[in-house]
């Protein structure tokens, strides 16, 4: 009997060691306190080589829990991102105004445009509703082409006077409705913001927010990217835009075989007209916060939101460009300035400004009444002439980019 | 030696071949060595455990991955009390295939029984407090079963619950049934059990005239044997507690909304057989009924069911307890099987 409980302590001993051992392999806890929680997260201890995401949400302030959700405390992978907000986006729309959402960070004063959610969730990007009160129309579904469905139900808030329509309701086609709008709801709902892309490189990105904001485009799918920027180059958008064409009458995305490299000679399609800005230059250099993410009413296509014209920046015969001096050091021009550095603007500077009022706030006016521009994904800086006073024979009421691509277009 | 107080609890000499581990499995002895694990380890528990829906979970997260050697004294604890299930459910077979249960041991072995009830009753409860994702359709639907009892349900759940569906109230109660009042009555009829086994006349024998082996070991034998069992039990409880963690998942954020994780709906395994029970019919009846029925079953045996004679007694599957044995073998097989389907059905 002594022996056996000898050798049974000799057992013990060396389940003891067995168990001690492993518990000396356990990592050290990283803490991470965020000054903006207060609360303590472990996350860094696996996560510790993550890039910081963005200039404006540096992690010692927001940590990773307020975006991202998950376990903060917990030190098993499984059990920490069990609970995470849209896995690995939490921008994601479902999620997005639990993650991004909050009246201090995105979802805020539509006065001071820090409804950027609301705004989002209205654009015909993430409703898609442009395309699908088109099909509709097209094949009969609806008397005209003024959007009453969209991806998900959604209405303009309350408050604010609606300008095109006040609410969509979810497109959900039936069986009752014809072959083609069915097929259309089968094959072609794959180019908006809640949408996973298709496979390719050449359509990586996220959904939500991060489909713009996060630079995914022609990177691996499977190798994540922790970034978030303002500095948005025409390759984010072409994982959408300029990807192929429609057949509409088998409701097929033809997409387009060749990989766009050279941005002159590859990029827009064969029969494409282009001034030298549109190639130079990228998308969000001349297009507006309200054209691409909305401005919080429900519009039925792209064309009532898509606003800017050459005119915008170049003015008229009779017109100069609108343009605004900054005088408030609180002006929204130089917070947008402050998120992507490419100009050293400030109180005094004049910028361009939109119809609507918005600020080309990379758009500034020189001593001699000329302008310059720089690029916001490039950096770049381009100069320009207004045309009131050139010898352009622009008719005062043909503005579109069509009638400028007949003198200025690019020949290839 | 001046006689203490564990002396009334501990016998002086047993007969030897009752003192065998092929008669007695140690399970009784393993019993009392996993409650007194559950016990220390359970106090340790509680200096971080904060019994409120929103305490709950990151109080047993820090305890988990901050707190040193924490994850080891919470797995001890989860891990000594199913194995305190499965070694009181072994115990109970004993004595039942051996017929010990028989007269004067009747009384005896009904706080035996209801010591197996309380064990389960503590480890529900104890299931409870993660107040996770986890036991979340656990905590409904065992709960809801009270509710299902014709009459007196609602008014049960009430109390039991303290309040008409699960919340605050209810976590604060199940913590106080299962620190305070479910441990307190499970140490008193622990005690006595011990205290009426030497009471009986210690282990189940043959009369003096009839036992084969007369032989008896010595108190100091029987805790050197009591004491190799322990040691052989912390050996299997320490690897089980490090290497395989008690289960916890996303903290519970409102019982009335799920947060829409993936989330296991399985009942915690000593109750699967409930689960699958109540597939097929009636919660009243399959949740309610059924299990009461076993429970009723199993008082009966030692009333009801003919027992083993004395000269039998002090060895396996007696002749005289046939039917007992053949009752309780059916439904300890059909409980089982009950388990085994319901854990590899999909739910």
């Amino acid at each position: 009997m002594k022996r056996l409980i000898l050798v049974a302590s000799a057992f013990l001993l060396m389940t003891v060691l067995l168990v001690t051992w492993h518990f000396s392999r356990q990592p050290t806890p990283i803490v991470l306190t965020p000054t903006l929680t207060g609360q303590p997260e472990y996350c860094l201890t696996c996560h510790s080589d993550l890039p910081e995401i963005s200039a404006s949400h540096p992690v010692a302030t927001f940590g990773c829990v307020i975006c991202h959700g998950g376990e903060r405390l917990a030190l098993d992978a499984d059990l920490a991102h069990s609970s995470m907000r849209g896995g690995a986006n939490p921008s994601d729309l479902s999620v997005v105004q639990d993650s991004c959402g909050g009246s201090i960070c995105h979802s805020g004063d539509s006065a001071d445009q820090r409804d950027h959610i609301q705004r989002v969730l209205t654009s015909i990007q993430a409703t898609y509703a442009g395309a699908i009160a088109s099909i509709r129309y097209t094949y009969g579904a609806q008397p005209n082409l003024v959007a009453h469905q969209g991806i998900y139900p959604v209405e303009v808030d309350p408050g604010v006077p609606p300008l095109g329509v006040s609410s969509l309701a979810r497109f959900s086609p039936s069986a009752d409705d014809s072959p083609p709008i069915l097929t259309f709801a089968q094959n072609c709902l794959y180019c908006h913001l809640s949408a996973e892309p298709l496979e390719g490189t050449q359509y990586n990105r996220q959904t939500g927010c991060a489909a713009c904001h996060t630079p995914t485009a022609g990177k691996n799918p499977a190798a994540p990217v922790h970034q978030l920027s303002t500095s948005i180059p025409y390759t984010q958008c072409n994982t959408c835009h300029n990807r192929g064409n429609y057949d509409l009458r088998d409701m097929q995305f033809i997409a387009r075989q060749d990989h766009p490299n050279d941005r002159l000679n590859d990029y827009y399609q064969p029969i494409a007209q282009f001034t030298r800005c549109e190639w130079t230059l990228d998308c969000v250099d001349c297009h507006t916060r309200q054209e691409a993410m909305g401005d919080g009413h429900i519009y039925s296509n792209q064309k009532e939101i898509q606003y800017v014209q050459c005119r915008t920046c170049h003015g008229t015969l009779t017109e100069l460009p609108k343009t605004r001096t900054i005088t408030d050091s609180n002006d929204i021009a130089l917070k947008l300035a402050f998120l992507n550095p490419v100009i050293d603007l400030k109180v005094g500077d004049t910028i361009i400004v939109t119809d609507r009022g918005e600020p080309l706030w990379n758009v500034r006016q020189l001593a001699d009444g000329t302008f310059e521009e720089f690029g916001k994904a490039t950096g770049q800086r381009f100069t320009f002439n207004p045309v009131m006073g050139t010898a352009c024979e622009q008719k005062p009421d043909e503005q579109a980019s069509q009638y400028c691509h007949e003198c200025h277009v690019v020949e290839r | 030696m001046r006689p203490s107080f564990f002396h009334h609890l501990h016998p002086p000499t047993i007969p030897a071949p009752q003192a065998r581990l092929r008669y007695t499995l140690g399970a009784g002895g393993l019993a009392v060595y996993l409650v007194l694990a559950i016990l220390i380890t359970g106090v340790l528990l509680m200096f971080y455990y904060v019994p409120t829906p929103e305490g709950a979970g990151p109080s047993i997260q820090v305890l988990t991955f901050l707190v040193p050697y924490g994850a080891l004294v919470r797995n001890l604890h989860y891990w000594a009390a199913q194995l305190l299930i499965g070694v009181v459910t072994l115990h109970m077979l004993r004595v039942i295939l051996t017929g010990a249960y028989a007269k004067p041991r009747r009384f005896n072995y009904l706080l035996g029984l209801s010591l197996l009830l309380l064990s389960l009753m503590l480890d529900f409860t104890g299931y409870v407090l993660r107040w996770d994702e986890g036991v979340r359709w656990a905590l409904v639907a065992g709960t809801n079963l009270v509710k299902s009892i014709p009459a007196l349900g609602p008014a049960l759940y009430t109390i039991l619950m303290g309040g008409s569906q699960p919340g605050a109230a209810t976590l604060t109660r199940f913590y106080a049934w299962h620190i305070f009042g479910l441990t307190l009555v499970l140490i008193i009829i622990g005690v006595w059990h011990l205290f009426r086994v030497r009471r009986d006349g210690g282990i189940a024998v043959p009369p003096p005239d009839k036992r084969s082996n007369s032989a008896r070991i010595s108190r100091f034998e029987l805790v050197r044997r009591e004491g190799l069992a322990a040691i052989l039990a912390t050996a299997v409880l320490l690897p089980l507690a490090a290497f395989i963690p008690a289960p916890l998942a996303a903290p519970m954020q409102s019982l009335t909304t799920p947060n829409g994780l993936v989330v296991d709906s399985r009942a915690p395994w000593f109750f699967l057989w409930v689960q699958q029970l109540l597939k097929f019919g009636n919660a009243f009846v399959m949740g309610v009924l059924v299990p009461l029925g076993v429970v009723v079953l199993l008082i009966a045996v030692p009333y009801l069911l003919p027992a083993a004679r004395p000269e039998e007694l002090g060895r396996w599957l007696p002749r005289g307890g046939r039917l007992a044995q053949v009752v309780t073998v059916l439904a300890a097989v059909l409980l089982l099987a009950l388990s085994i389907w319901s854990a590899l059905s999909s739910i």
